[in-house]
């Protein structure tokens, strides 16, 4: 699609931004993980779902 | 042969940046609608307010069974991080990032914390109030958890408010900015309001999964509102990519920033005004039912009159600005009101008279109104383009602070007075000294203000220096 080898084919981001569009997507995941961890075990705490 | 994948990879690439939350060129007037979209997140700002202040400030003592100064020292947590939005402010100013968003960022940061924060927050609750088998728990886990719960929700509230005011200055011409600030107050307001009715019809049956399902889908309104407010305002930029902006450490940019004249004054008007008018918003209904004998229902009319007070003042301060007044005028018409107003609610208890009090409610809101309005527009004037967001972290972080300290001051000299004072007192002797408090410092506000006032400087030097600013961008 386009010459400059910098460029992220299809999206036309260049590597560094799609690199930083990414980091967001990860920290998202890492926050919400550990927010459901602990949510889970709060539950478990309370009402013990694992017997 | 049809090329199936170049087909897909075609169409998605056509898709694809409508699907991104940014951007793609700033569009130079941004039109109300954007704006009215942009303000959904002070909505989720005053949900979570209401939701931790008011209505888990009751199920928590009356349902949970949980100890008054416990749930006060928990609702009181977020207000360590208070100070801290100068800082995030600052970090936002000079964000690096390949994108070029300085803002966006950390509304998303800011929200999800505030999502995790109401999504551990249920459980968090049930398990310190014992419910289930957690009563053979041990404490710390309800205590520690519970607390993560409200910093969390706190330190998300305080991002998001500061970062996106900032990017609504960022946003809109110094013209406009009035129009924006009363937009962000209504909407805070009515965010405030709406959720107040909407938490108690959910309530009003409390079992322990209507408690989990009203504040999850807190959280889940909260990521989806405010989703909304930041899909695609921020503009991306090339050009700020290329050329960050400077990696100036907190203590330097806040130099220069306070070396600014009036700067520093501004700060201490904000503190001592919104101290002064914040004192009166939780002991106004107290007062009416203690000293005028008012029932529940005449004491929330109380709040509702101060509310719509303060939405009159929004409205005409919005309008006044837009005219070319000067922020500070507005907002110390709004603190010289003010005194009067408190000056009639200390008549009321002497004369115990129903309209003497509603009338200076009235007016304490509408004067609350012009000078929250005022102090914000001027700090948004006064701030240098490329110091907004640091400009409006010390905003957040001294009338944060300031609210604060002044509700809890006002609970807890009512209560020293009352135990000082052997009972058969008039419980009016409590409020006195506080709204006589209230005065005192509107009136240290307008004494701190007239240096201002009279070089007239503020608003003028700063479209010069924007101008200046500006000139050097091009």
């Amino acid at each position: 699609m386009s010459n400059d080898p910098d460029k992220v084919w299809p999206t036309g981001l260049t590597l560094k931004e799609a690199e930083e569009v990414h980091s967001y997507l990860i920290d998202g995941t890492r926050v919400f993980g550990v927010i459901a961890l602990i949510a889970h075990l709060l539950v478990a705490v309370s009402t013990p779902w694992l017997g | 042969m049809f090329d199936y994948r170049r087909f897909a990879v075609q169409k998605l690439a056509g898709l694809g940046p409508r699907f991104l939350p940014f951007a793609d060129v700033a569009s130079d007037p941004v039109p109300l609608s954007r704006l009215l979209r942009l303000s959904l997140f002070q909505v989720t700002v005053g949900m979570a307010l209401v939701l931790m202040v008011g209505t888990l400030n009751r199920v928590m003592i009356v349902e949970l069974q949980v100890p008054a100064t416990l749930v006060a020292v928990m609702l009181a947590l977020p207000l360590v991080f208070a100070p801290f939005r100068a800082l995030i402010g600052h970090k936002s100013d000079t964000f690096q990032s390949a994108l070029g968003l300085r803002r966006l960022p950390y509304i998303f940061k800011g929200t999800m914390l505030q999502f995790g924060g109401f999504a551990i927050m249920p459980f968090a609750l049930l398990v310190l109030s014992g419910y289930g088998e957690a009563v053979d728990a041990p404490r710390w886990i309800g205590l520690s958890s519970a607390a993560l719960a409200f910093l969390l929700v706190g330190a998300g509230v305080h991002v998001v408010q500061t970062v996106g005011l900032a990017l609504a200055t960022d946003l809109v011409p110094v013209e406009d900015q009035p129009k924006v600030v009363g937009l962000m107050y209504v909407m805070l307001l009515v965010g405030m309001i709406v959720s107040a009715f909407a938490f108690g019809a959910l309530l009003e049956n409390y079992t322990p999964g209507r408690l989990i399902q009203v504040i999850q889908g807190c959280a889940v309104v909260t990521i989806v509102l405010n989703g909304i407010a930041m899909w695609k305002q921020e503009a991306r930029s090339r050009d700020r990519a290329a050329a960050p902006p400077a990696q100036t450490g907190f203590a330097e940019s806040w130099g220069r920033l306070s070396a600014r004249p009036g700067t520093l004054r501004l700060l201490a008007i904000i503190a001592l005004g919104t101290a002064g008018f914040g004192m009166a918003d939780v002991l106004l209904e107290p007062f009416g039912g203690q000293v005028l004998q008012m029932t529940v229902a005449q004491t929330t009319r109380l709040t509702v009159v101060l509310a719509f007070g303060s939405l009159v003042g929004f409205g005409l301060a919005s309008r006044w600005l837009g005219r070319g007044a000067q922020a500070l005028d507005v907002a110390m018409l709004g603190a010289l009101i003010g005194v009067p107003a408190f000056g009639g609610i200390i008549l009321s208890a002497m004369a115990l008279s129903m309209p003497v009090l509603v009338g200076a409610t009235l007016a304490a809101g509408f004067g609350a109104g012009l000078f929250s309005h005022g102090t914000l527009t001027a700090t948004m004037r006064a701030a240098p383009r490329d110091q907004i967001g640091l400009a409006l972290g010390a905003w957040g972080a001294v009338q944060t602070t300031a609210a604060g300290i002044s509700i809890a001051a006002g609970g807890v000299i009512r209560d020293l007075v009352l135990l000082a004072r052997p009972a058969g007192q008039s419980p009016a002797d409590a409020y006195i000294p506080i709204f006589a408090l209230e005065i005192l410092l509107l009136v240290l506000a307008f004494v701190v203000v007239l240096p201002l006032l009279r070089r007239g400087t503020t608003d003028r030097m700063d479209h010069k220096t924007r101008a200046d600013l500006a000139a050097r961008e091009v």
